[in-house]
């Protein structure tokens, strides 16, 4: 027994001081010159046919003699599977990512794309969420925003004017107050996985910080003790308390239980997306393009001017062991071609990161998203990294149940901003 | 083969991520772990567990004994309460994620009572214990199998005996039933020990996604959370590793019960019974005596 407890402990011991080899990722070559393994969550679907076909059309006039292989994974498991892949050294040559943290996490398997791409960039927005250092690592295939979306017949039953929804903060909770007299919610919330509070961050932030603590934050410069971040908090926990939001919002799913709850015509506004789900076309389902409005944010800060938050949503990128990184990178420039991306845009209801698409035929609530898209900037919550994210779902959870003050948030959020 | 994937995993767990990939970092990941508050969450959701372990082998064992003793409608029971046990957990998730929403079902009935509604799964005091009774009413029906299998061996005999005795439902539970079926019991906290610190991630993945607040992260839930979704592999293998060396203590522990039980119960139990090992051999001579005798006998036994 005691040999035994012996041997153990100098097993531990050793590997604890050598440590040897790597958890993720050794790089080697996998893939045969004239194939090019794609992995995504999106070629599965029936919408994505004719942008693949048109994708791959594109890219059959530039490389012939190269065929390309589609695999759509779930997206539930993608990150694990991509991980497991990662930390083979083997997998997919080129693979969808969403912008942001999900990327930025795991550039050290990706190839910067930056020069491949030079000739798309003015044509493409969104390039900012697949930016690391100063090195585009993926072509934006849709770009992702935080529109708050409003229910104008909720509206007029509240006895308020559709055409002109609160401009201030203030006015915005005196009107919640008028909705929820003719029996709707102000917000349909689902902060179940702690996704609310980063479109609140996001849909708020113009609005909330000034121009410069905007620009810093999305520099990576963030002052967590400014009393305009806190603000951010403040405003979510204000909602929290006075009522404003859907009831049970921590245990409601975002993905789709409060869209749902907002197409219903049982709240006045929900933050959504402009892309994937939760959006313009998603909400056509139940809601008329005439019902559906987009408004600005309410400002909160005086002073300040609204702007859509919106970053690059999916993309594709390019694995560090690929053969032949100038062919794959053709084929992501292909899958971010114009064509391609019209189709996208046609089929899926996304908005595609080519902004020259003409989008007039999609209802008023698209046509305010891409008209606000010019004097965008990127979401806030996108520039944080997904354990600061994480860290946030829960802290938004707790300000929602009244377990933690908004300084003890933006306490353990700053700790764990400047830690990663 | 089957050892070094494991001492892969644990030669991970002392490299870093990210930037310090592939170089040593000592007891680096496992000082993190225990610093997170996120970790120490889990591993206190495993002591919960463990403090649930009771509830969840006595539902099955009562249910199974009314089954055993025949109560009005046992046959239609029997198939009901094994049915949740042919679910998968995503779908028994999804069907609570209805029952148990604040405006589901359940709150409108409770609404009818006057009682205000319940955030079941968005209350960090709630959630946890919720998905455990959902994990518990989903998987008894096995356990129940297995005691009705136990029940099989059991002498009716001895029931009969002790009826006979006049002992009221609970000593006949406590005085005979128990003690016959302790090797069953044995094995069902076992296996049902095994399952909830091993199989509830479905459930938790639909049902609460680790919230709210962090309150219902498991040990495996975590290591997913590091390993998919923040791309920590190697803080994931400590991870792994610690909750393997938890099973291992469990597991032990259980065994060395086991063991120790099955030794004490190899001797005639309180009613005078042999019990454990050797079920069949279940009464002796004189069992026809009258009650008195008995009783008279049993005290003997104790003394």
């Amino acid at each position: 027994m005691r040999q035994r407890a012996m041997w153990s402990a100098v097993l531990v011991v050793g590997l604890a001081l050598a440590g040897c080899g790597s958890a993720s990722d050794s790089g080697k070559a996998t893939s045969s010159d004239s194939k090019l393994v794609v992995w995504d969550w999106k070629s599965g679907e029936a919408f994505a046919k004719s942008y693949l076909d048109k994708a791959k059309a594109d890219f059959k006039k530039k490389h012939p003699d190269v065929t390309v292989e589609f695999v759509a994974q779930p997206f539930d498991q993608y990150y694990t599977l991509l991980g497991a892949a990662i930390q083979a050294g083997k997998g997919p040559d080129v693979m969808l990512f969403n912008g942001g943290g999900q990327i930025r996490d795991r550039v050290d398997a990706l190839v910067p794309i930056t020069d491949y791409v030079a000739e798309d960039k003015q044509r493409l927005a969104g390039w900012e969420a697949f930016t690391k250092d100063g090195k585009v690592y993926a072509g934006p295939v849709t770009l992702q925003g935080y529109p708050i979306y409003y229910n104008k017949e909720v509206y007029r039953k509240a006895g308020l004017d559709p055409a002109t929804p609160a401009a201030t903060w203030d006015k915005f909770v005196a009107d919640c107050a008028a909705i929820a007299k003719a029996g709707a919610k102000c917000f349909a919330l689902g902060n179940k996985e702690g996704v609310g509070i980063q479109f609140w961050i996001s849909s708020l932030g113009s609005t909330t910080l000034t121009p410069q603590e905007y620009d810093a934050w999305i520099a990576g410069k963030r002052d967590w003790n400014s009393a305009n971040v806190k603000r951010l908090f403040q405003t979510w926990k204000e909602a929290g308390d006075k009522k404003m939001n859907s009831d049970g919002a921590n245990s409601t799913a975002m993905f789709n239980d409060s869209f749902a709850y907002f197409q219903s015509g049982k709240a006045a506004h929900v933050m959504g997306l402009m892309s994937d789900v939760g959006h313009w076309k998603d909400f056509n389902e139940f809601l008329t393009p005439e019902q559906l409005g987009v408004m600005k944010a309410p400002v909160v800060t005086a002073g300040t001017t609204p702007s859509m938050p919106y970053d690059g949503g999916i993309g594709y990128a390019v694995a560090k062991w690929t053969k032949d990184p100038k062919v794959a990178a053709d084929l992501v420039r292909s899958l971010t071609s114009a064509d391609a991306l019209k189709a996208f845009y046609a089929d899926a209801g996304a908005i595609a990161a080519d902004t020259t698409i003409d989008v007039s035929q999609g209802g008023p609530a698209v046509s305010t998203i891409v008209g606000e898209l010019k004097s965008g900037k990127p979401a806030l919550h996108v520039a944080l990294s997904s354990k600061t994210i994480d860290l946030m779902g829960r802290l938004s959870q707790q300000l929602l149940s009244g377990s933690i003050t908004v300084d003890e948030v933006v306490k353990q959020l700053a700790a764990s901003d400047q830690a990663g | 083969m089957r050892l070094y994937p494991l001492i892969l995993g644990v030669n991970f767990s002392f490299t870093g991520d990210g930037a310090q990939n592939g170089t040593a970092v000592g007891f680096g990941n496992y000082r993190e772990l225990f610093d997170d508050p996120l970790f120490r969450t889990a591993l206190s959701n495993v002591g919960l567990l463990v403090l649930l372990l009771p509830v969840a082998v006595a539902i099955p064992g009562l249910l199974a004994t009314f089954i055993y003793l025949k109560v009005p409608g046992h046959r239609f029971y029997r198939s009901v309460y094994f049915f949740p046990a042919v679910l998968s957990p995503v779908i028994v998730g999804a069907i609570f994620n209805l029952l148990l929403a604040f405006d589901g079902p359940l709150n409108a009935t409770l609404g009818s009572f006057g009682v205000s509604p319940v955030d079941w799964l968005g209350d960090p005091d709630l959630a946890m214990v919720i998905v455990a009774g959902v994990h518990i009413w989903a998987t008894f029906g096995m356990s129940l199998v297995v005691f009705l299998a136990g029940f099989a061996t059991l002498d009716a005999a001895l029931l009969d005996a002790a009826r006979m005795d006049g002992a009221s439902l609970r000593q006949v539970i406590r005085h005979v039933i128990i003690p016959s079926l302790s090797r069953t019991i044995q094995f069902v906290f076992v296996t049902t020990m095994i399952g909830m610190l091993t199989s509830m991630f479905g459930l938790l993945y639909v049902m609460t996604t680790g919230g709210p607040e962090g309150s219902t992260y498991l040990p495996e839930y975590y290591i997913w959370i590091q390993q998919g979704q923040m791309n920590r592999p190697a803080l994931a293998s400590a991870a792994s590793t610690i909750l393997f060396v938890i099973m291992l203590v469990v597991g032990l522990l259980q065994v060395k019960l086991l063991d120790a039980r099955g030794r004490r119960t190899d001797v005639p139990g309180p009613s005078g019974m042999v019990v454990g090992r050797h079920p069949h051999v279940t009464a002796r001579a004189g069992d026809d005596l009258p009650a008195a005798v008995h009783r008279q006998r049993r005290d003997e036994d104790a003394a």
